[in-house]
């Protein structure tokens, strides 16, 4: 990342912004970082690189893959900077670019499928990946054998599931159960309504439940 | 209960119950459905099924867990991404206009037909120059003379090279012949061309000078490949220092022979009065008086056939006297060098003929 000289802002006002930049709260940033202080940015970045790269990974399931979507996303967001008006908090913003391009990539992925390389599955212990419950914390019931047993099936089965929702779906689900996100956040990250964020979680739990039916 | 309380049936909150399990019902669905729910006992199992799934789902480890567990894909796209940033960071440079760049957009997409389009535009434009390029030996006229393979050899190359044999092709009208060697230097090498090759020429005249390197015949025929260029200067000088130092007797005749034409030369001329004193072969001292005698011949009476038969050195038959005029200190100098040879040469032929020598020279020039 770039030194803490700001070398796109360059100004003397800049560089006196740049050491409390850390302090410095998100809306404060992103004027900053429009005005062309690119360690502004970067900061901005780091403060939510991190969910944003799990995001990808959860949803494109392939490294690869999710160095893409993180790339896109925060060129997008440098390149769109200027026009984000505070409508909504930046985290939406950043949010909806980010499901964007992920979408984008799940629909071309379903489109050439011949093209795409494996997905990473959880549950495939030739991989190399270990067992569900082997990773889980001590006070989790790790020794009881059946329970393993149906973890591991439930895992063959969600990965099985996942790969039958729609590219909508798949992101609904991902951000209400794995970023703990509320489906009105959900809905303004992609740029529609609470409703049709329902009908997306509601079909996609509909369609795990019939894969998982018989392990409950 | 109270009033405003909505009343819901099983059928409205089974849709529900996904969306109970995961708080995401208002307050009023809330109330109402945990009012079913405390009457009814199938929602309750349905609940019941809906909670254990979500905490299955929940309980499942992400896929961002098993594949960056490290934070190295993380540091990393940090890195790509600060790279990006630098870049376009960067002002972009202006496009420069390219000449025929159509050209080659349309040939890097088409490559076959560009590499046939450009083999037939080489053939085209190689037949079409060769009418118009000037060949070497379009000025000379007779015999073609052919330079071929003809390296710039270097002084070191020279003083190591081996002379293997040398094919001389005498020409029909006044152009040099053609000359090929075969030398070794360093590795073998073939020169082929007339005297006016410069390496020719230096080959041939390094033979001449360095007397003690090569065989005698290899001389003679370097001798025999000069001698249509006597009129050189740097050639003549290389048939003098032949004359002067080779320590073949043959060699120096054939030097001689080479000199014929320019004998009325001056230096050539002090080489041969230099010749009459001081070589020990009487041959050698007959043809330096054949050649003096003939300088003088030239010098006054171009016109007048050449007396002296090359082939008969010894004994050339007395001709007409067609002595210059007797003021000439030249003339005078040779007339005492024959006078002197004519009686103290220790060779009997020697001193027979200068004394025709002096006698074809004239009277006048005798008194």
């Amino acid at each position: 990342m770039a030194d803490n000289t700001g070398r796109s802002g360059g100004t003397d006002a800049v560089l006196a912004t740049v050491t409390s930049l850390p302090e410095l709260d998100e809306r404060s940033l992103v004027i900053e970082a429009q005005a062309g202080n690119r360690t502004a940015f970067e900061e901005l970045v780091r403060r939510f690189d991190r969910d944003v790269l799990r995001l990808a990974m959860n949803l494109m399931k392939r490294p690869e893959d999710a160095r893409d979507v993180y790339q896109e996303a925060f060129l997008k967001v440098y390149r769109n900077l200027h026009r984000f008006r505070f409508e909504c908090s930046f985290y939406t913003w950043l949010y909806r670019i980010v499901t964007n391009v992920c979408l984008d990539h799940l629909r071309r992925r379903q489109a050439r499928p011949e093209d795409q390389a494996p997905e990473v599955h959880m549950n495939r212990q030739d991989e190399g990946t270990r067992d569900f419950f082997e990773i889980q914390r001590e006070h989790r019931p790790t020794l009881d054998p059946e329970r393993r047993l149906m973890g591991l099936e439930i895992r063959t089965k969600l990965a099985r599931a996942m790969e039958r929702l729609s590219p909508r779906e798949r992101v609904v689900f991902e951000m209400k159960h794995y970023q703990g996100l509320k489906l009105r956040a959900i809905g303004d990250a992609l740029g529609t309504t609470e409703e049709t964020v329902k009908n997306s979680l509601f079909r996609a739990t509909r369609k795990l439940r019939q894969e998982l039916g018989e392990l409950r | 209960m109270s009033a405003g309380e909505i009343k819901m049936n099983c059928a409205e909150v089974a849709p529900l119950l996904v969306f109970f399990a995961c708080d995401e019902v208002g307050a009023e669905e809330r109330g109402a459905i945990e009012t079913h729910l405390a009457e009814c006992a199938e929602c309750r199992a349905l609940l019941a099924e809906e909670n254990a799934l979500h905490e299955s789902l929940c309980a499942i480890p992400q896929v961002a867990d098993e594949l960056d567990r490290t934070g190295m894909l993380l540091a990393r796209c940090r890195s790509e991404l600060a790279e990006s940033l630098d870049e376009m960071a960067m002002p972009a440079e202006p496009e420069k206009w390219q000449p025929f760049g159509w050209v080659r957009r349309w040939m890097a997409l088409r490559p076959g037909w560009s590499a046939a389009g450009l083999l037939a535009a080489g053939a085209i434009l190689g037949v079409q120059l060769l009418q118009w390029l000037p060949t070497e030996n379009s000025n000379i006229k007779g015999t073609a003379m052919k330079v071929s393979a003809a390296p710039a050899l270097s002084d070191e190359q020279l003083a190591k090279m081996a002379v293997g044999s040398i094919n001389f092709a005498p020409s029909v009208d006044s152009a040099p012949g053609t000359v090929q060697l075969q030398i070794s230097a360093e590795q073998p090498v073939t020169l082929s061309g007339n005297l006016d090759d410069n390496d020719v020429r230096r080959v041939l005249t390094y033979v001449v000078r360095n007397s003690d390197r090569f065989d005698a015949g290899v001389r003679i025929d370097c001798l025999d490949a000069l001698k249509a260029r006597a009129h050189d200067g740097e050639i003549r000088a290389a048939l003098l220092d032949a004359i002067g130092h080779d320590q073949n007797p043959a060699v120096r005749m054939k030097a001689l022979e080479a000199l014929r034409e320019v004998a009325g030369e001056k230096d050539v001329r002090e080489a041969l009065l230099d010749r009459l004193n001081i070589d020990s072969n009487p041959g050698v001292r007959v043809e330096a008086v054949n050649l003096l005698v003939r300088s003088l011949e030239v010098e006054s009476a171009p016109q007048v056939a050449m007396q002296v038969d090359s082939d008969m050195p010894m004994l050339a038959p007395v001709a007409p006297s067609a002595a210059p005029p007797s003021s000439d200190p030249s003339v005078r100098r040779i007339v005492r060098a024959l006078e002197d040879l004519q009686h103290s040469d220790p060779n009997r032929y020697v001193r027979l003929r200068s004394a025709a020598a002096l006698r074809q020279i004239g009277p006048s020039e005798v008194q």
